[in-house]
């Protein structure tokens, strides 16, 4: 059973390669679950969305004004980055797939700049958040991510 | 369905009133005989094949247009040296040509190559215009282009687009974050493809100078969209708007010394104006929201752009300093990336509606608006040298991008033969 198992694994190994076969896990033999250990940037990112509730806030169709759930998600980002000063962070913000290209930059620009603004408002200094646009280019939906940069 | 039926015969009916006489091409029949040479022995044997060559490129280049339709060159129609400016018209009246051209190409004894092309009338008998070009003999396809060139302009009274460049953004590597998106440009038949950048930096939008040598590109070189140049010969790039701000849809005035361009200020996107080389940042909006997508007329006195200061997108032109800013499109959904065609008459532009995407045209004054595409995810238009024909882009259901060219004579979009996937195309003028 074990040799032919071994056989299976060897014929599939080139095949996974190419086609990206379902990873067969024999059952049993329960996998030693692979605990991340987070360091550094990393660790911050995560305990950053953890506790802001998210690091993306979203937008209607066309518009770069901020909703009710966006506020409380920034108030919580702001919240953090009080916390820690020495940390640097980007805004990337993000236009329709249906605008056009220059629009869908500009609008996305938008975007970045009113969360700036907003945590500007929440007391942050501006020189601790920047703000850039993706513009179409990264599909999904209108949004604003808030990136840890360091 | 009854009534359907009836509506389908009715549909039908003015289909048929509208169509010509059945059997005659709307094209421009042309007869295009293998170009002659009046050289003799090897140097007449060389001239005539690179006279083979280019006849049966010029057919290429004017298929190519929708609005000629070139009879294939055939070797059995090579004429003697004088029967270039003394064609016998009968025989291509009786072929069922309406316009004849006839070329030579004769050896230097610089070693360079003479070209001489000429059009004729082939119904009234008489020449319609005739032009000489001296190249490299290496460079033989450029003076085929021109040659193209001055038969185009000789039947349509519009400038031949075939001695131009197309630049635009190779996609590669797939769909989504995996996008690979690097420069690219090519003369306007797809030859002499080439890479300007290696994919390492998101670039977006490239724009020719008038003359084709530089382009004015977005690229994202310390993670915030710029405005960069680049010249094609010798692969230089520099900034050109401010650094960390973010700036995009760079276009050059019609001399090709400026370059307008958007920028943030805040969350208001305005458009300004700088020296190619340098010089003075004049802001030429102010109005709260986003202005951009900024075009010159071709004489330089207008420019046209897209704003949202009314609520939705719509189109907008002001004096070249920013004075005297107006509305021109009033239509439902959102007008987008006005481009100003080259013979001044009209503005191309992407209207975004519940329909999707489409390209269409509207008179520089505001009327005779119209569609050429029927969408649903086309954009940026570039208009042809001869303001006859506009390149744009458009993406299939997979999300794959490519090019197509269309022409004002209602014939269907055609899509351009390029390596990968493309996006953002921009024509340049005539290179010389």
């Amino acid at each position: 059973m074990r040799k032919i198992l071994l056989i299976l694994m060897i014929i599939a190994a080139p095949a996974a390669a190419q086609r990206r076969l379902p990873v067969i896990i024999p059952l049993g033999k329960a996998q030693p679950a692979q605990q991340p250990v987070l360091t550094g940037i990393d660790a911050l990112r995560a305990d950053f969305a953890a506790q802001s509730g998210g690091t993306t806030v979203y937008f209607g169709s066309d518009s770069s004004q901020l909703g009710a759930p966006a506020r409380t998600v920034l108030q919580a980002q702001a919240m953090w980055l009080r916390r820690h000063p020495e940390i640097v962070v980007r805004i990337e913000g993000h236009g329709d797939t249906t605008d056009t290209r220059d629009h869908a930059l500009a609008v996305g620009a938008r975007r970045a700049e009113e969360v700036r603004d907003y945590l500007v408002l929440m007391g942050l200094p501006a020189a601790q958040l920047s703000a850039m646009s993706w513009g179409k280019e990264r599909p999904g939906a209108g949004r604003a991510v808030t990136i840890l940069v360091r | 369905m009854k009534r359907l039926f009836v509506t389908l015969m009715l549909l039908g009916l003015s289909v048929a009133a509208h169509a010509q006489q059945p059997g005659t091409p709307a094209a421009t029949v042309i007869a295009i005989p293998p170009m002659t040479s009046p050289d003799t022995g090897t140097r007449g044997n060389e001239m005539l094949g690179i006279g083979w060559q280019a006849t049966q490129m010029i057919a290429a280049d004017l298929r190519q247009t929708s609005e000629m339709m070139p009879l294939p060159p055939n070797q059995k129609d090579y004429y003697s040296y004088p029967e270039v400016t003394a064609p016998t018209f009968s025989k291509w009246r009786s072929a069922g040509a309406k316009a004849l051209v006839t070329g030579f190409v004769q050896s230097r004894s610089d070693g360079r190559v003479n070209f001489g092309c000429y059009v004729y009338d082939v119904e009234k008998g008489r020449e319609l215009g005739r032009k000489g070009f001296v190249v490299s003999s290496g460079e033989w396809r450029r003076a085929a282009h021109k040659c193209s060139g001055v038969a185009y302009e000789a039947i349509t009274g519009a400038p031949g687009m075939f001695d131009t460049r197309i630049a635009y953004v190779a996609e590669s590597g797939g769909a989504g974050d995996a996008r690979v998106k690097r420069l690219a440009v090519m003369d306007s038949d797809g030859f002499n493809h080439r890479y300007l950048t290696a994919g390492e930096t998101m670039v977006l939008t490239p724009r020719l100078s008038p003359n084709g040598s530089q382009i004015a590109y977005v690229a994202y070189p310390d993670g915030v969209p710029q405005v960069r140049l680049l010249d094609i010969g010798s692969g230089a790039q520099r900034p050109v708007a401010p650094s960390d701000v973010i700036s995009f849809a760079p276009r050059f005035s019609p001399d090709g010394r400026r370059i307008l361009f958007t920028m943030m200020n805040g969350t208001n996107a305005d458009i300004y104006i700088t020296g190619r080389d340098g010089g003075v940042l004049q802001r030429l909006t102010t109005s709260p929201g986003i202005d951009t997508d900024a075009s010159f007329s071709p004489d330089g006195s207008k420019i046209v752009f897209e704003s949202d200061r009314g609520g939705s997108q719509q189109l907008y032109v002001m004096n070249s300093d920013g004075s005297n800013q107006r509305r021109m499109s009033f239509g439902g959904g959102w007008y987008a990336s006005p481009e100003w065609s080259p013979d001044g008459k009209w503005i191309a532009f992407t209207r975004r509606g519940a329909d999707g995407r489409r390209i269409g045209i509207i008179g520089s004054d505001g009327s005779g608006e119209k569609y050429l595409t029927n969408g649903p995810t086309d954009e940026g238009p570039s208009w042809a040298v001869s303001s006859r024909e506009i390149i744009f882009q458009r993406s299939d259901a997979m999300g794959r991008s490519g090019l197509y060219r269309v022409s004002f004579d209602g014939s269907a979009p055609r899509q351009m033969s390029i390596p990968q996937g493309g996006s953002d195309p921009d024509w340049s003028g005539l290179l010389d």
